[in-house]
C-alpha cells in the first residue's frame, strides 16, 4: 500500500496543486463548473485508474482511489473528484460502459414504493453530471440504474463550502431498466462511499494541522510567536493527535478493504474523522483568530469541506449507532474476539 | 514539522495461532487470584508471571542467547493485549518485561545481560522504575538523588517514589545525579541497577485512593551500587531515559486497563433489553479502541523495524488514557447502575473499580501535560 500511495502522491499532486491555485473555488461555489480543471483531471486519465487493467483502468482499486481521494481533500479540490471516481468504478462492476462524461453514485436505502417518486436529498454535483448511476435493491440483489440527468429533476443546494448538493426527484419506473451488482451488497456501496469522504477528510484534517502549525509559528503577540505559549502548544498536540487518529484510521480501513473486517474499520474511519473535525477546526479557527474567519483567508476552504463532510455519507453518531448495534447483536458474549478478528487474522 | 507516523499493519496467521495459544491458556488457568481485574497490569501475581514465563511469554522479542524468545513486537502485542484484554494481573513481571530488559539490550554491557535477562524470562526477576521523587513528578530532570563515585562503585543517597511494587520486585533501574547541576539540565545523570535488598533500603508502602499498597516510597542511605551495574553511560542517563519512554507508552495498556468495564456493560445492557439507547455510545468507544489498536500495533511494528517513536508514542498514551478514563463516565450514564465497592463483581463493582482508579491513568508514565508537550515539541512549536 505505501509504495503505491507514493507513486500516486507523486503525480497527483502537482496536479491538485494548481487546482487549488486557480479560480476554480470562485466558480464552483457561484454555481459553475470548473471545466478546465475537469479538463486537465481527465487528461491525465485518473478516471478509469481505479479500473482493473482488461477494463481499461491502472488496477488502483479503491484502496489506490482512496489515497487519491485524501490527496484531493488535503488540496481542496473543486472537483467531484470522490464521486465520479466511485460511480466509474460501480459502473464497470456492473458491466456499463463508460465514457469520460461525469457520472455521479446515489444509493436509494429508504423502503421503494412503486406508486411514487423518488426525492434524494443533496447529491453531490448532479446538475453538472451527465448522469446519475442509482444503487438500490430489490429482490434481494444489488440493481445499478443508470439515469440520463436530462431525464430528472434537479433543484440546486450548496453545502456549507459551497459544493453543489442538489435534490433530485427520479421516477419510480427510471429504475426499471438496471444491472445487477454480483456480490456487492447495498451496504458495502454506503460504506465505500463513507470510505471515500472519509479518506477527503484525513487529507483536509492534515491540511489544517499544517497551516495552524505554520500560522502558530509566524505570529507573534505579546513579543513571542503565539507557538510559544503552552495553552496553544497543548490545543495543539491534541489536534495532532486527532489528525494522526484519523489518518491512522482511514489507513487502516483501505488496508483491510476486502477482509472480513472492511465494514466495521470503515465505520470507525467515519467516526474518527467525524469526531475529529469538529475539534480540529474549533481549534484551528481559535489560533488563527480573526483573520481565519476571513473569506481572504484559506483556513475556511478546508474548514467549511469539514464542518459540511462530516455530516455527509452518514455522520459520527449514525455510524457510531450502527457499530454499537453489530456489537449488541453479537452471538458470542465476547466482544473481545470480535474485536481481535479486525486484524486480518 | 515531524510528520507523525502511524502505517498500519496487518497481523497475519503466526499471530493469529498466538493469540489461540494465550486463549487456551487463559482458560485453563482459571480464576485469578485477584479481588478485581481493572488496571490488572498494575496488579501483581509472582505465581502467574512465573507461569507465563514457563510458556515462553517473558522477553518475548529478546535474543534467544539470552533466554528470550526471539520474536516480533507484534508477536509479543498480541500476547499482551490478550492478558490485558482477560484482566489478567501482570504486574509483577511488567516493567521488566517491557521497559527494563529493553533497555539493557539497547544500553547494558554483555555481563548485566547474561545476568539479568535470562532470570527475567524466567519470572525471577522483578524490575521497578526509579525515576521520581517527592519533588520531582513531571520534572524529572530536577532529580536529587545522587550517586556519589567511590571505590569500586557508587554510593546512592535519597529516595524515589510512586515506585510501583518495590516490596516485590528485586531490582530497580534507578536515575541518579552522578555530577553537579549545570546549565544543561539534562546533563549529568545515570542509571544504576539497585538490588533492592541491599544494605540502606527502606521501603515505606503508600496507600492509595483505592486502598491499594502498590505503590511505595524508597530511601537509600548510603547504599553501596557496584561499578559493574552502571547501565549505558555515566551522565547519559537523561537520553536512556527518553529511549525507554517509546517502550513505556505506546502499548495496550495505555487504553485498556478499564476494557473489562465495556466488555462486562455491553452484555448488562443486552441483558436489560436496554441496548438501543446505548449504541451510539457503544459504538463510538468501540471505535476509539478499533483506531487504539491500529495505532499501538503500528507503534509496535515500528519498534521491530529498530525505530524509536517517542513522539508516536505519546499520542497513542494520551488518547489512549483519554479513552479508558473516559470509559467508565460514559458507562455510568448508560447503565444506571449506582457504582458499589463492596460488590462481589458484576458492573457495579467495574464501575466503582475504574472511577476510582482513572485518576492515575493519564499520570503514570508521563502526566497529560507533558505528553502534549512532547507533542508540541515535534510539530516545532517548541
Amino acid at each position: 500500500m505505501n509504495e503505491l500511495a507514493q507513486l500516486i502522491e507523486e503525480s497527483a499532486t502537482r496536479l491538485f496543486e494548481d487546482f487549488s491555485n486557480g479560480n476554480g473555488h470562485e466558480l464552483m461555489e457561484a454555481g459553475q463548473f470548473p471545466d478546465t480543471l475537469w479538463a486537465d483531471f481527465l487528461a491525465d486519465g485518473w478516471l478509469t485508474t481505479l479500473l482493473s487493467e482488461d477494463d481499461g483502468g491502472a488496477g488502483l482499486g479503491l484502496a489506490g482511489g482512496c489515497v487519491l481521494m485524501r490527496l484531493a481533500g488535503y488540496h481542496k479540490v473543486p472537483l467531484p473528484v470522490v464521486e465520479s471516481l466511485i460511480a466509474v468504478y460501480l459502473a464497470a462492476k456492473s458491466g456499463a460502459e463508460c465514457t469520460d462524461e461525469l457520472i455521479i453514485p446515489v444509493v436509494i436505502t429508504d423502503p421503494i414504493n412503486d406508486q411514487s417518486d423518488i426525492n434524494l436529498y443533496g447529491v453531490p454535483w448532479a446538475r453538472h453530471a451527465a448522469s446519475l448511476l442509482v444503487v438500490f435493491t430489490r429482490n434481494n440483489a444489488t440493481r445499478v440504474s443508470i439515469i440520463s440527468s436530462q431525464d430528472i429533476t434537479i433543484k440546486s443546494a450548496q453545502n456549507m463550502a459551497g459544493e453543489p448538493r442538489d435534490d433530485v426527484t427520479i421516477n419510480v419506473s427510471q429504475l426499471d431498466n438496471f444491472s445487477e451488482l454480483q456480490g456487492i451488497t447495498i451496504e458495502q456501496i454506503e460504506s465505500w462511499l463513507a470510505l471515500s469522504r472519509a479518506a477527503q477528510m484525513a487529507g483536509a484534517l492534515q491540511k489544517v494541522l499544517e497551516m495552524t502549525v505554520d500560522y502558530a509559528n509566524e505570529r507573534s503577540q505579546f513579543g513571542r510567536q503565539i507557538g510559544k505559549f503552552q495553552a496553544v502548544q497543548q490545543q495543539m498536540a491534541v489536534l495532532a493527535e486527532m489528525t494522526s487518529a484519523s489518518i491512522c484510521a482511514v489507513d487502516a480501513a483501505i488496508d483491510h478493504l476486502n477482509t472480513e473486517q472492511e465494514w466495521e474499520l470503515i465505520a470507525c474511519a467515519k467516526i474518527t474523522t467525524g469526531e475529529s473535525a469538529g475539534y480540529a477546526c474549533k481549534t484551528a479557527h481559535a489560533v488563527h483568530a480573526a483573520i481565519g474567519f476571513t473569506q481572504e483567508h484559506p483556513l475556511q476552504l478546508s474548514t467549511r469541506r469539514l464542518w459540511s463532510w462530516r455530516d455527509e455519507y452518514g455522520n459520527e453518531a449514525k455510524w457510531s449507532a450502527q457499530l454499537g448495534q453489530r456489537c449488541f447483536e453479537l452471538k458470542t458474549d465476547n466482544l473481545w474476539n470480535w474485536l481481535t478478528t479486525q486484524t486480518g487474522e | 514539522m515531524k510528520k507523525l507516523n502511524f502505517s498500519p499493519v496487518l497481523t497475519g496467521e503466526k499471530e493469529a495461532v498466538l493469540r489461540n495459544q494465550v486463549r487456551s491458556f487463559l482458560k485453563n488457568y482459571g480464576d485469578f487470584n485477584v479481588s478485581n481485574i481493572i488496571d490488572s497490569w498494575s496488579i501483581c501475581d509472582p505465581e502467574l508471571s512465573r507461569a507465563l514465563a514457563a510458556k515462553g511469554w517473558l522477553g518475548m522479542t529478546w535474543p534467544t542467547e539470552y533466554g528470550g524468545g526471539g520474536r516480533s513486537y507484534l508477536e509479543r502485542y498480541v500476547v499482551i493485549e490478550e492478558l490485558l484484554a482477560a484482566g489478567a494481573p501482570v504486574g509483577a513481571h511488567w516493567v521488566a518485561d517491557r521497559q527494563s530488559g529493553p533497555l539493557l539490550l539497547r544500553f547494558g554491557t554483555e555481563e548485566q545481560r547474561q545476568h539479568f535477562l535470562p532470570k527475567i524470562v524466567k519470572g525471577e526477576c522483578f524490575f521497578a522504575i526509579g525515576m521520581s521523587e517527592p519533588n520531582s513528578g513531571s520534572d524529572l530532570a530536577s532529580i536529587k538523588t545522587r550517586a556519589e563515585k567511590v571505590d569500586g562503585g557508587w554510593l546512592i543517597n535519597g529516595s524515589k517514589i510512586w515506585t510501583s511494587w518495590a516490596h516485590v520486585c528485586h531490582q530497580m533501574i534507578t536515575l541518579c545525579r552522578t555530577a553537579p547541576t549545570s546549565d544543561n539540565r539534562h546533563a549529568g545523570m545515570s542509571q544504576l541497577i539497585v538490588n533492592l535488598d541491599n544494605k540502606g533500603i527502606t521501603v515505606r508502602p503508600i496507600v492509595t485512593l483505592a486502598g491499594e499498597a502498590h505503590f511505595n516510597e524508597i530511601f537509600f542511605d548510603d547504599v553501596f551500587v557496584p561499578d559493574n551495574r552502571l547501565v549505558g553511560q555515566v551522565n547519559e542517563g537523561w537520553s536512556q531515559v527518553v529511549a525507554e519512554l517509546a517502550f513505556e507508552r505506546s502499548g495496550p495498556e495505555r487504553f485498556l486497563s478499564s476494557y473489562q468495564l465495556l466488555e462486562a456493560a455491553i452484555k448488562e445492557l443486552r441483558e436489560a433489553n436496554l441496548t438501543q439507547q446505548a449504541e451510539p455510545i457503544i459504538g463510538q468507544f468501540v471505535a476509539r479502541l478499533m483506531v487504539l489498536r491500529q495505532m499501538s500495533l503500528s507503534v509496535a511494528n515500528q519498534l521491530q523495524e529498530g525505530k524509536l517513536p517517542v513522539n508516536e508514542a505519546s499520542v497513542v498514551k494520551d488518547l489512549g488514557t483519554s479513552f479508558e478514563q473516559e470509559l467508565p463516565e460514559a458507562m455510568r450514564l448508560i447503565l444506571a447502575t449506582e457504582p458499589r465497592s463492596s460488590a462481589e463483581g458484576g458492573v457495579a463493582r467495574l464501575l466503582s473499580d475504574s472511577i476510582l482508579k482513572a485518576p492515575s491513568f493519564s499520570l503514570r508514565g508521563g502526566t497529560r501535560e507533558i505528553l502534549r508537550g512532547i507533542i508540541a515539541r515535534g510539530l516545532g512549536l517548541r
